[in-house]
């Protein structure tokens, strides 16, 4: 049944419980967000001794399962002030669930001032936690401490903060090591890095040598499930080996939202940015075999990731420079800024890794901070200069670090592009409403990962696929059930891009699932278990004071014309609010 | 223009009817070889003269482009074609229109395209299939698509 493991912050004590019963099933967001909603009082401060962070690998993570090293986090945000769930993708997910715990609920609040990081290893039996020092730690660049606590502790993985966290930033992430132990892996959204730093918890590191792994109740039933999604997998032109993502990783949608007008530019002023093409997936190929002198193709961010659609950027010389440019973090850094160069986002998603900072956050941050007249929209090298106040902790770095609404605030901007506070990722809501209906509605804030596939059963009958022209808002529910499914199995979402084409590797998930757990679902359940997911974060949600009045759109984008297709946001209330129906 | 005099001294130009439109052309990744010495490696932008009531073919085939070459194509932002489903073939350019054509190994999935603009011949496209245009590949998995 697996394990709860419990670090007590107040007193630095490390419990482990049974997993209780109500829980079996859940795993990854579906078990992060029923803890938060069954624990945290939803009027907590955010960075108060109340607050709670759950960790939690998914339903099949551990096993042979294709891309499912996948880690949720989550808590009561600091940003958005209601639930929040980021996941990444790194070898400290199947770590954890190697160990046979299910869950990890960092809680409490160190009365003293001080760093502290958690040693998690196996003694035989159970999970053994020694609380060790870590201020030697805190304060510096993760690029120059993750080497030293590899060196100091061997083979292990780690979770934690950089600076931002420790300064309770808003835009902070929880940082996860990559293949190459670099600290490149995020749970970025929402601020989570601040909920553990007001914890007083620097990393937890997990040495999994030993550890028992996961068990199967229906090892057959697994296989068949995995080979299905495997196949499928390996299939899909998107997924595939020298496939879109493995070629071009993401980033190979830049110049598509840029031609379809949806590209964010300039703090959203329009959709459409004349230097994308020099920031793309296609230029990221093309730069890396010019320095490199060969063709470059993307790695897995984690083990068992069969897509591999990480990039590795590289400087002129053909030195490594970061790892890696995402279509998020390059459109965030790059066209929402004004800037055209992958040698500047290169070094502003580097800045961001080292810092510990969500790369989302962050460049909608920096470029409200050029509306508001601190920096010009296009000035790379003083973007460059900000993040090291950010990382400093100046009065400025301070600001940035509070997030996109903060700044704007500060500034007097209001062409704040947020939802619940958090600021919007790479579509514009003007060009693809769809997306924005899922920004405004969905639980965690303005979040491009929320709604990102619908279940089969929603295709098959004739019936409802009418209504995908007249009722959008049907369609998004759709999409935001299966996505919590999918986040619950420690899956990357990435194979939505297959299974959402190739019904049988929607199957295939499906008995994975049944073959981990022993349960009998269906693809009914899929859209079930979503809804059950998503009924606890917004009772969460409502509960912190958030109301429908908070599932919209700002209002600079009912108002203002985005060029080129020149409209506005024109979604009613009304349409928003049936996003909801049923629940 | 000419202009030729005409009584009472004032000068009358006659225009002649336009036969040419000027298209603005995008290409992108290895697509962009087909402009040639316009290629900026990863991308070309050309700036082409082509005969009035021209269509997307004939706009392949002065750049020589191959069919099964050509991947998710726009007018104008609109979004034109997927792989499999070419619904531009026949769409007449008009004097500055703007066309984008992606390479095979691009994408646009479903949840990032739920909303956006289409051309009218690809929403008939979507419209007259069951799966909506709900579906990323409509080539060679055309069948599990269909039986999906």
């Amino acid at each position: 049944m697996g394990k709860l493991l419990r670090l007590n912050m107040t007193d630095r004590t490390a419990t482990l419980q049974d997993l209780p019963d109500k829980y079996r099933y859940l795993g990854g967001r579906g078990l992060t967000s029923t803890l938060v909603h069954d624990e945290v009082d939803p009027l907590c401060h955010p960075l108060g001794p109340n607050n709670k962070l759950v960790l939690a690998p998914g339903i099949v993570t551990g096993t042979s399962a294709p891309t499912s090293a996948r880690i949720s986090a989550g808590a009561k945000s600091p940003l958005t002030g209601g639930i929040k769930e980021s996941n990444a993708g790194s070898a400290f997910a199947p770590a954890v669930a190697d160990l046979g715990i299910r869950a990890i609920v960092v809680e409490g609040q160190p009365q003293e001032k001080g760093w502290w990081l958690a040693y998690v290893t196996w003694d035989g039996n159970a999970p053994k936690v020694e609380f060790l020092p870590a201020d030697e730690y805190a304060g510096q660049d993760l690029y120059d401490v993750f080497p030293r606590l590899f060196e100091r502790f061997g083979k292990v993985s780690i979770a934690g903060i950089g600076v931002a966290g420790e300064f309770l930033y808003a835009n902070s992430g929880l940082c996860y090591e990559d293949q190459s132990g670099r600290p490149a892996r995020y749970s970025g959204r929402g601020g989570l890095g601040a909920v553990m730093g007001s914890k007083g918890l620097k990393f937890i590191v997990v040495d999994r040598k030993g550890a028992p792994g996961v068990p199967l109740a229906d090892k057959e039933l697994f296989e068949q499930g995995r080979k299905k999604l495997t196949d499928a997998l390996m299939t899909h032109d998107i997924t595939k080996p020298k496939g879109a993502l493995n070629t071009y990783g993401t980033a190979v949608l830049i110049n598509i939202m840029n031609e379809a007008g949806g590209l964010p530019t300039r703090n959203f002023a329009s959709g459409r940015f004349e230097g994308a093409a020099r920031i793309s997936g296609e230029a990221l190929f093309e730069g890396n075999k010019e320095r490199l002198g060969r063709e470059l193709y993307n790695h897995a961010c984690s083990p068992g990731c069969i897509i591999r659609c990480s990039n590795t950027w590289h400087r002129p010389d053909g030195t490594e420079h970061v790892s890696c440019q995402e279509y998020e973090s390059v459109w965030a850094l790059g066209a929402n800024c004004g800037i055209d160069s992958l040698d500047v986002t290169g070094e502003l998603i580097r800045l961001c890794n080292a810092y510990g900072l969500d790369t989302i956050e962050m460049g909608c941050t920096l470029a409200v901070a050029m509306e508001g007249g601190l920096l010009n929209f296009g000035d790379g090298q003083k973007a460059i200069e900000l993040m090291h106040e950010i990382g400093k902790g100046t009065p400025v770095g301070r600001i940035l670090g509070s997030g996109t609404a903060t700044a704007a605030r500060v500034l007097g901007v209001t062409r704040a592009p947020v939802v619940k506070g958090q600021s919007m990722p790479a579509y514009e809501p003007r060009a693809v409403k769809g997306i924005g209906m899922v920004y405004a509605t969905g639980p965690m804030g303005a979040d491009h990962t929320q709604g990102y596939t619908i279940a089969p059963e929603i295709l098959g009958v004739s019936g409802k696929v009418d209504q995908f022209d007249r009722d959008k808002a049907a369609l998004a529910r759709g999409f935001l059930e299966a996505t919590a499914f999918i986040d619950s199995t420690g899956h990357c979402l990435f194979i939505a891009f297959a299974i959402l084409d190739i019904a049988s590797g929607f199957e295939g998930l499906v008995e994975e699932c049944n073959g981990v757990l022993g349960t009998h679902w269906t693809m009914e359940d899929v859209g079930r278990i979503g809804k059950e997911i998503l009924t606890r974060e917004r009772a969460f949600n409502r509960a912190a004071g958030l109301t429908a009045e908070h599932d919209r759109m700002p209002e600079f984008m009912k108002l203002e014309k985005l060029p080129p297709h020149n409209v506005v946001w024109d979604v009613s209330d009304m349409a928003l609010d049936s996003v909801w129906e049923g629940y | 223009m000419l202009g030729k005099e005409v009584k009472g001294g004032t000068i009358q130009f006659e225009c002649e009817p336009m036969e040419t439109i000027h298209v603005e052309v995008w290409l992108y990744g290895p697509l962009a070889r087909y402009a040639g010495e316009q290629s900026h490696g990863s991308y070309a932008e050309l700036h082409l003269d082509l005969p009035a009531g021209s269509t997307m073919h004939h706009l392949l085939e002065r750049l020589g482009l191959p069919p099964e070459e050509k991947g998710i194509t726009f007018i104008n932002g609109n979004l034109a074609a997927l792989p499999g489903l070419e619904a531009d073939r026949e769409v007449v350019l008009h004097d500055g229109d703007r066309v984008g054509i992606s390479h095979r190994k691009s994408m646009w999935p479903f949840q990032y395209r739920f909303g956006a603009g289409q051309t009218p011949q690809l929403r008939e496209t979507f419209r007259q299939r069951q799966d909506r245009g709900i579906h990323h590949a409509y080539t060679k998995i055309e069948k599990e698509v269909e039986n999906g």
